[in-house]
């Protein structure tokens, strides 16, 4: 189980008056569990992500993975953690089998031959297979979001993370990229997924988590939601297209 | 008139030392491509102190004639106790010249690098000594090689300053083949002719590798 404690990030001087971009989260997330963040851009979605991933750090509170520090978990475990980018962030010149295989072989030190099948199976479970020896640049955009997780899960992380994952995607590709997140989580992975797309909401079995200005102002399960939306009128109305912000004004 | 005579006899020994031309050329281009390389990963993690340095260095470099630079190194290496020969003399101070250029070169080919790639690099645990060997540096050379191959074009031509150390490439041959013909203009002529062959063909080799390295950019 994932634990977000009380954690706060703040940009720029933390002596100046810098821009709080996380203030004091807190949620958890289970294994086989997905943990939707939702809210306008801006609103410290990604930046979580980021800092779960470290490539931010954070001023205040505490990540805890299964009752260890998420720090002291990667130092014994190594890769707690996997990314999907918004723009996949593959590396643009090895091909879609290198792009697995040289993580696998540099970072969890596997042989090159075994690295080989591995990334042989993902591939062929991503439908990726006929492409194993094309430079990425020749995939098209849902192909190199099918290598990027691919890549990811290669190192067998805990939480896979997913960053706007259907932004740049058509809608039948974005309806194909829920069906590989549920599966992730079906699969026990403990998957946050950062996003505005709302029509995420229907299409994953999750936790919603409404954020603006840093803060979680909302939460609910999809299902609940989707059954009750009344009760929930924040969620209800960033749906709308209403920013949860305006609705407080309101 | 040509004196077909003359240029009979004056060819092959300009060839020859053409030959020494585009040894100091690559010698020279290969101390400023390895050291280039160095200087342009150290400026990307550097402290202030060593930025400072590199900088300063650069901007000597940079803003100083090269021929002052050849006579400076060809008279303080043996007030050093360093003493090696006018032609490695010559290629050290060529080569330390096109360290500070392309060193810059690659700098801007390293930052050329999507960032995004890089934290996917740090996400995956990759250590930062493959992530710089086998990530950054073979994308920061591909978008760099044209640039780096019209270093090694200027290289040709600047080799004839190692002429004023006596060192015996194409220009100082041509002087001493004049110094007993007396047949300036032809002579002349067929130095700049050889320079001319020299340049030209790694021009169309850049021009080449140029539009293949758009088309996989592209791609």
């Amino acid at each position: 189980m994932l634990e977000i404690k009380n954690l706060s990030k703040k940009f720029g001087n933390k002596n100046s008056e810098g821009k709080i971009v996380l203030d004091n989260v807190s949620f958890t997330v289970k294994k086989g569990e997905i943990a939707l963040l939702l809210g306008p851009s801006g609103v410290g979605k990604s930046t979580l992500l980021r800092i779960l991933n470290n490539l931010e750090s954070y001023d205040a509170g505490r990540l805890v993975l299964d009752s260890l520090n998420l720090e002291d978990y990667k130092l014994k475990y190594k890769h707690a953690t996997g990314i999907i980018f918004q723009q996949f962030n593959l590396f643009d010149n090895m091909s879609v089998e290198k792009n697995i295989t040289f993580a696998l072989e540099k970072a969890a030190h596997i042989r090159p031959k075994e690295a080989r099948e591995i990334a042989g199976k993902l591939l062929q479970k991503f439908g990726l297979e006929t492409k194993a020896e094309f430079p990425v640049k020749r995939l098209s955009g849902g192909q190199k979001q099918r290598l990027a997780i691919a890549r990811s899960i290669a190192l067998k992380p805990l939480i896979i993370c997913f960053d706007e994952p259907t932004s740049a995607l058509d809608p039948y590709l974005k309806s194909f990229v829920a069906q590989t997140i549920q599966e992730l989580a079906n699969e026990e992975y403990i998957v946050l997924v950062a996003t505005h797309d709302v029509s995420l909401i229907e299409k994953l079995r999750c936790i919603v988590y409404l954020m603006d200005q840093g803060k979680i102002i909302e939460s609910s399960s999809s299902a609940e939601f989707l059954a009750h939306p009344d009760q929930y009128p924040l969620i209800k109305n960033f749906v709308k297209g209403i920013s949860a912000n305006e609705n407080t004004e309101i | 008139m040509i004196d077909y005579n003359l240029l009979a006899q004056a060819l092959p020994q300009l060839i020859i030392a053409a030959g020494k031309t585009l040894a100091i050329a690559f010698l020279s281009a290969s101390i400023g491509f390895i050291g280039g390389t160095i200087i342009a990963l150290l400026q990307m993690n550097a402290n202030k102190l060593l930025n400072a340095f590199l900088m300063l260095y650069v901007t000597i470099i940079r803003g100083t004639p090269m021929l002052l630079q050849i006579m400076f190194m060809y008279i303080m290496l043996p007030q050093l106790g360093i003493n090696i020969s006018s032609f490695a003399t010559a290629v050290l101070a060529i080569g330390l010249n096109s360290c500070a250029y392309i060193s810059q070169v690659i700098r801007s080919g390293i930052k050329s690098v999507d960032k995004g790639q890089i934290e996917a690099a740090k996400c995956l645990g990759i250590k930062k000594f493959d992530l710089i060997c086998h990530i950054i540096l073979p994308q920061a050379f591909i978008v760099t090689i044209p640039v780096l191959l019209n270093e090694l074009i200027t290289l040709i031509k600047d080799s004839s300053l190692a002429s004023l150390l006596g060192v015996i490439e194409l220009f100082k041959r041509g002087e001493i083949i004049i110094s007993y013909t007396h047949d300036a203009i032809l002579i002349y002529l067929c130095i700049g002719l050889i320079y001319l062959i020299l340049t030209s063909s790694l021009t169309l080799l850049v021009n080449s590798i140029e539009t293949r390295i758009n088309n996989y950019v592209g791609n």
